[in-house]
């Protein structure tokens, strides 16, 4: 038996608003530590990875791993009947036809609650390796939404280039060129509008902002935003949630032809 | 013609090991592809009122009209094709048994033709069978690939097998034929549908022999001593011999030899005179191919030669000028832009465990009767409502 409950059921819909637009049937994975998902675009270049730790909820209990295989969109529709201050509660017997949400206003004695039916999806899982990125980047996750959605009008690709003077976004299109250039800043007032740069070697890579643009809206799942690169591996971008719990999402890079 | 009944069996027993996919999924990737099958299948589909597509000067074009357009399809999805026309075809084939084969044709095209004072219908399925690809089609066709910068390569002999090696090799993705027998060839995976045409809305379908093998619980060799027992290019059939009795002949017999031997004792079932299933056998397990590393093998693409398509293809073959200078358009960007990676490159797929794969099979299992019980329960129907039909009448 399952038994989760988010503060916020906001937290949730910024979630499933994020990624089901990638993804439109994942597996929950659900287990004593939390709550997981993995799943790759249709495409297979993006992968999205979610952990939301069982500290993330309160109460939380599960006594056998189970997967919940929901279509996204239905648990979208269902969603958006919950007020953003509504406390959810995710239900789930252990051998489940059915996933069960209750959202409980705080201020009334309002309780809704819905079924959503679950799917069998037989999913691929992929291991994803521990790497040691040549460079990391922490940044206010506005700021890096405003420069995906301003370089994505000039071209299909953007070059995120990462040297010790800092990190240059650049690309390349039909109409003309485009650059933004970011250096390591700290501010103590107002940390969360630092940007860090980690660095142990210089690195140059392509991506599509397609699908950048695509991960930007999790700005709304928090304040920063890390990514992580090294050459010939696919990039990381990362937006931390509380407790430790995460939403990630792996992008492919877009290389040059091998002759 | 490839293997009969090959693929409902795999559909079965291995539903796991079939895909399908928008043509978009497959971008980045190398497609080695049958090309005398696709140019014997725009000579049969591309038409128009029946009639195969023809220049002013009354030479058939279809075959260079499917190839431009439907290799531009590919380009334009991101996929990499090259070509593999088949060379001579193989001993067995151009045997006795080919020859027998080939009589039993032309006798058939000759009834065929007996027919053909009857309807319009007839007459088109009729130039259909017809339908050969000659020596100059596959010239017109190697030229047209030239000039688009696309690679081919001409295989010994089948091209299937040639196709196959490739894909085995790693130099391309996987095989892209309608032939099922390009499995049968050992290629780990084969696209059917790839060279359709965008309005037939096809989805691709991607079968992986590895999980075809695992589902069907054998090995490669009683894998081709079952799709010889099916029914292959070599040799004749056996009469009264379906998916489901190959399969269970095999999986009691375990090859050929045994099987072979127990129709010999049963009377139900005539094998004939001239079967010699060890040499197909061979032709499937060491076809005549050229290695992976031959110099032939060396294939690149390469930018469009788009004034030399103008003057071949608008001047001689009488294409739209437009057309074909934005399809060389298309062919160049694609060889400029950066290609899009796969995840699949950098990260692996985690092997199920056990159960997972038992709980897998269970629900296919189930799903497979399902649908048989559903479809037995519909025939019941219908034939009772037909039954009930007379007895009102």
């Amino acid at each position: 038996m399952l038994e989760a409950r988010l503060e916020q059921a906001s937290m949730l819909k910024k979630v499933v608003d994020a990624i089901k637009d990638l993804v439109q049937d994942c597996n929950f994975d659900c287990n004593d530590s939390g709550i997981a998902l993995q799943a790759m675009d249709n495409s297979h270049v993006a992968l999205v990875s979610m952990l939301l730790r069982s500290e993330a909820f309160q109460p939380f209990r599960c006594d056998r791993n189970i997967a919940l295989g929901i279509n996204l969109s239905s648990l979208t529709k269902v969603l958006r009947a919950a007020q953003s201050d509504d406390q959810l509660t995710i239900k789930a017997e252990d051998a489940p036809d059915v996933v069960n949400l209750v959202f409980e206003s705080k201020n009334t004695d309002r309780i809704s609650e819905y079924d959503i039916k679950l799917m069998d999806i037989d999913q691929e899982h992929l291991g994803i390796p521990e790497t040691d990125y040549a460079a990391t980047i922490a940044m206010p996750a506005p700021e890096f939404q405003r420069i995906c959605r301003d370089l994505s009008a000039l071209s299909e690709s953007v070059s995120i280039e990462c040297t010790k003077e800092g990190v240059k976004f650049a690309c390349q299109g039909d109409i003309g060129s485009g650059s933004v250039q970011l250096r390591a800043s700290s501010d103590v007032s107002n940390p969360d509008e630092n940007v860090e740069i980690e660095l142990s070697e210089p690195v140059s890579l392509t991506f599509s902002l397609k699908y950048l643009v695509n991960f930007c809206k999790a700005s709304g799942l928090s304040t920063r935003v890390r990514l992580c690169l090294s050459s010939e591996v696919p990039l990381l971008v990362e937006y931390p949630m509380q407790e430790n719990s995460y939403l990630r999402f792996y992008l492919a890079p877009k290389i040059g032809d091998e002759e | 013609m490839g293997i009969k009944h090959l693929y409902q069996l795999i559909s079965e027993n291995a539903p796991e090991a079939i895909k399908t996919g928008e043509i978009k999924n497959q971008f980045g990737r190398k497609v080695a592809i049958d090309a005398s099958m696709s140019i014997y299948s725009f000579l049969i589909a591309v038409r128009s009122d029946g009639q195969q597509l023809m220049n002013e000067s009354g030479e058939t074009t279809s075959h260079l009209m499917g190839l431009f357009y439907r290799t531009l399809r590919m380009v334009d999805n991101g996929i990499k094709p090259l070509y593999v026309f088949d060379g001579a075809p193989p001993k067995l084939k151009s045997g006795e048994l080919a020859k027998r084969f080939q009589r039993k044709t032309e006798a058939q095209a000759a009834a065929e033709e007996a027919k053909e004072t009857g309807t319009a219908e007839d007459v088109e399925k009729f130039s259909r069978r017809t339908v050969r690809v000659t020596r100059e089609h596959n010239e017109e066709c190697r030229r047209l690939l030239k000039l688009m910068g696309i690679p081919y390569i001409v295989a010994p002999t089948e091209a299937e097998a040639q196709c196959a090696l490739l894909a085995r090799a790693g130099k391309v993705y996987a095989a892209a034929s309608e032939d099922m027998d390009t499995l049968t060839f050992n290629t780990p995976i084969l696209l059917r549908h790839l060279t359709f045409s965008e309005q037939r809305k096809e989805p691709i379908q991607e079968i992986h022999l590895d999980q075809a093998l695992e589902g069907l619980e054998m090995q490669r060799e009683q894998f081709i001593d079952l799709c010889i027992l099916l029914g292959c290019d070599y040799l004749d059939p056996i009469k009264g011999i379906g998916p489901s009795t190959a399969l269970k002949l095999i999986r009691e017999h375990k090859d050929l030899e045994g099987v072979v031997e127990h129709m010999k004792s049963n009377t139900k079932y005539t094998i004939p005179d001239d079967w010699p299933f060890a040499d197909a056998r061979l032709l499937f397990l060491e076809p005549d191919v050229h290695a992976a590393d031959h110099p032939d093998c060396d294939f690149k693409w390469e930018a469009p030669d788009e004034e030399g398509l103008v003057k071949y293809l608008v001047e001689e073959k009488h294409f739209s000028e437009d057309r074909v200078r934005s399809g060389a358009a298309k062919l160049k960007k694609n060889m400029k832009t950066a290609q899009q990676s796969r995840l699949e490159g950098f990260f692996k797929p985690v092997e199920k465990t056990a159960e997972q794969k038992a709980t897998l099979k269970r629900k296919a299992e189930e799903k497979t009767a399902e649908k048989k019980k559903k479809q037995k329960q519909d025939a019941k129907d219908k034939k009772a409502s037909k039954t009930k039909a007379k007895g009102g009448a």
